[in-house]
């Protein structure tokens, strides 16, 4: 079965020109015509294989850069060869490979694989509510890899300025559909102690991490669990063992008492969160296998999302 | 000196009856009570903690204290999925006693506050215990593996040399004693060269001093209940639950009852564990993630293994028998019972 990718930020996609992205590992042409209707098609000129991308959108679609081949962005078949005579016509058969694709909430999503496309989209939860920032990145750590870190240490991928992520979390990941969602705690930086002296984490950084797919949300939350940043990020296997990254993320109205260095700068527009292209790869080496583990094993599992609630006697495990 | 390892009796058993590896990061022990926090931490802002990677929150309202599932503002909303833990009530059974609050993991129906653990060296009451006694400390490993990492004496002796002593002594013997509830393991060392902390700042002027150290741990909530006593010098009574936050994590807040201790090391000792839990954290994370590798190697023992794989074989037949369906407490368990005898505690 097939599923929605966000792959794209939809500014990044406009005019003339087409964007080359890569998800699961294939490169793909995304482009919109004149009406702003996005199109997703294989990075590959049926033709003599060239990249696509690069080549002007037309009125019928993209055309290629080396003959001038044109695909229709919806259904992939040529729709012009130039320089054939009035009487020859493009056979039927030919046509580049197309991708559904759909825009929600400053995302371009493509669906990939077999089965009719999912009427929910992975970035349809995402609606900013404060000051947005955006970006997007190939980051040097496998996609695999990079879910799993997002679980087992996510200072390695991400940090919220001004903010200590500790590598303290809350129990186990819980199974939320299709996705493991993890607290850890957080603190302060220049407040008290350090986070090794902090009875209770005066923050939490909660990680919402697909077991398939690639659309992870990560929260900077208060004490009493309400957000103070919301991030969405999109990630998907990009060539030789890298990660395409997309994402956005805003700040919440502050409505608790934060640190005035961290409001101040805040309010001079200083971003409240950054997401890593560079990864060290010394300190993801580092990282224990810990609450990835579980990830690992409900790829594995076929069964239905766990429920929240467990009766007693199937909780005492050995 | 032989090469080839020895194992205590425990550690063969173990081995024997276990057709499984010691997997100490799925032990998920109920029917106890956790100290989940501090008494005194605990207001009328909710506060969550964590036992099994459930959620426990904590908080006061009009002097009553509540421990529930959910935040207290989302109680109502998030009732109707409340667990069998507490009736679908949303509510913990939870009691205020020793300066911490206690909460029921298990079934409801079988609460009995008896077996909340006895310290006889604390208030049952909690007045009186001062703050600096209390320090929160974090373990990144699943809760029985920190307290057999408390259990094992030997690695003291590497990991935390530097503060509390090269374990360099004239004679040193250990006892381990056990219920289907408990391990008691007591240590009996003669001129000891004294730990340097209570050398700088205890006021110990001699070079040698003899130990006496009890360890009284309960097997399901890791609750471990410590009278260690120095001659020349004093007791320094402690108390270190390892609440399991999850398979990787746990959360100890100690209470280390140095009142008796003269000052500045009453005030001081009881962060000596900001000292040696880092030189823990740093055997225990590795070690921790080891624990979930399937593997036919099984753990070798040394005979200073012992009271370890005691407790190693007492967790495993607890385990099993509430596999079983077993959740009651043996004829030889009683909680509640005082221990002053057991730990040896002075007058």
């Amino acid at each position: 079965m097939g599923r929605w990718w966000a792959v794209a930020l939809s500014e990044a996609v406009h005019g003339d020109k087409a964007l080359a992205v890569t998800c699961e590992g294939e490169q793909l042409a995304v482009f919109r015509d004149g009406k702003g209707a996005v199109f997703a098609l294989e990075d590959r000129c049926p033709h003599r294989r060239v990249p696509l991308s690069p080549g002007p959108v037309k009125p019928g679609g993209l055309q290629c850069p080396y003959h001038g081949w044109t695909f229709d962005g919806a259904t992939g078949l040529c729709n012009d060869i130039p320089n054939l005579r009035r009487d020859e016509r493009v056979p039927a058969r030919y046509a580049a490979r197309a991708f559904p694709a759909a825009e929600a909430n400053g995302f371009i999503h493509v669906w990939r694989g077999a089965g009719t496309p999912a009427a929910v989209l992975p970035g349809a939860w995402y609606r900013a509510a404060g000051r947005e920032q955006t970006g997007s990145a190939v980051a040097n750590i496998a996609f695999d890899q990079y879910l799993d870190v997002m679980l087992d240490g996510p200072e390695c991928l991400l940090s919220f300025p001004g903010v200590h992520i500790t590598d303290f979390f809350l129990g186990d990941p819980r199974r939320d559909g299709e996705h493991l969602v993890l607290d850890r705690g957080a603190v302060w930086k220049g407040k008290g102690n350090g986070p090794a002296f902090v009875r209770d984490h005066s923050l939490w950084v909660r990680t919402r991490v697909p077991v398939r797919g690639g659309d992870i949300r990560v929260e900077l939350l208060s004490a009493e669990e309400d957000p103070l940043v919301t991030i969405f990020i999109a990630a998907s296997e990009n060539r030789r063992g890298t990660t395409s990254l997309v994402w956005r993320g805003f700040l919440h109205a502050m409505a608790a008492p934060l640190p005035w260095r961290w409001r101040t700068a805040r309010a001079i527009g200083r971003a409240p969160f950054a997401i890593f292209p560079h990864i060290d790869g010394a300190a993801v080496a580092a990282l224990e296998v810990a609450p990835s583990r579980d990830r690992r094993l409900a790829k594995t599992d076929t069964r239905m999302p766990a429920e929240r609630v467990v009766p007693v006697q199937e909780r005492c495990a050995v | 000196m032989s090469e080839v390892p020895m194992m205590d009796a425990a550690g063969r058993e173990a081995e024997a009856t276990s057709k499984r590896d010691w997997v100490p990061v799925n032990l998920d022990l109920r029917d106890t009570w956790f100290p989940v926090a501090y008494s005194a931490d605990i207001g009328e802002r909710a506060v969550r903690r964590i036992v099994h990677a459930q959620d426990v929150y904590l908080w006061r309202d009009g002097g009553r204290l509540y421990a529930a599932e959910f935040r207290p503002d989302r109680l109502e909303a998030m009732r109707a999925g409340a667990s069998a833990f507490t009736n679908g009530s949303g509510f913990y059974p939870a009691v205020e006693r020793y300066g911490y609050i206690w909460a029921w993991y298990g079934n409801p129906d079988n609460v009995h506050e008896e077996l909340i653990p006895n310290i006889p060296f604390l208030p049952p009451d909690g007045q009186g215990i001062p703050r600096y006694t209390q320090r929160a400390v974090r373990f990144d490993a699943a809760s029985p593996l920190s307290v057999e990492n408390l259990i094992d004496l030997t690695h003291a002796d590497f990991l935390h040399a530097n503060a509390i002593g090269d374990g360099q002594s004239e004679n040193d013997v250990v006892e381990v004693h056990s219920t289907s509830e408990t391990v008691t393991r007591i240590r009996n060392v003669t001129r000891k060269s004294v730990a340097p902390v209570m050398r700088w700042i205890g006021g110990v002027r001699a070079q040698y001093q003899d130990l006496r150290a009890v360890l009284h741990v309960h097997l399901r909530n890791n609750v471990c209940i410590s009278y260690p006593n120095f001659t020349p010098g004093y007791p320094i009574p402690n108390v270190q639950p390892f609440v399991p936050v999850g398979k990787h994590r746990s959360r100890v807040d100690q209470t280390n009852y140095t009142v008796h201790a003269p000052a500045p090391f009453r005030w001081l000792m009881p962060r000596i564990s900001y000292v040696i839990q880092p030189q823990d954290n740093s055997v225990l994370r590795p070690q921790n993630a080891r624990y979930f590798e399937s593997t036919e190697r099984r753990d070798l023992s040394s005979r200073f293994d012992g009271p370890g794989n005691r407790y190693r074989l007492l967790m495993m037949r607890l385990a099993e028998r509430q596999q079983r369906g077993d959740f009651g407490y043996g004829a030889d368990a009683d909680p509640s019972a005082d221990i002053s005898a057991v730990l040896g505690m002075r007058g």
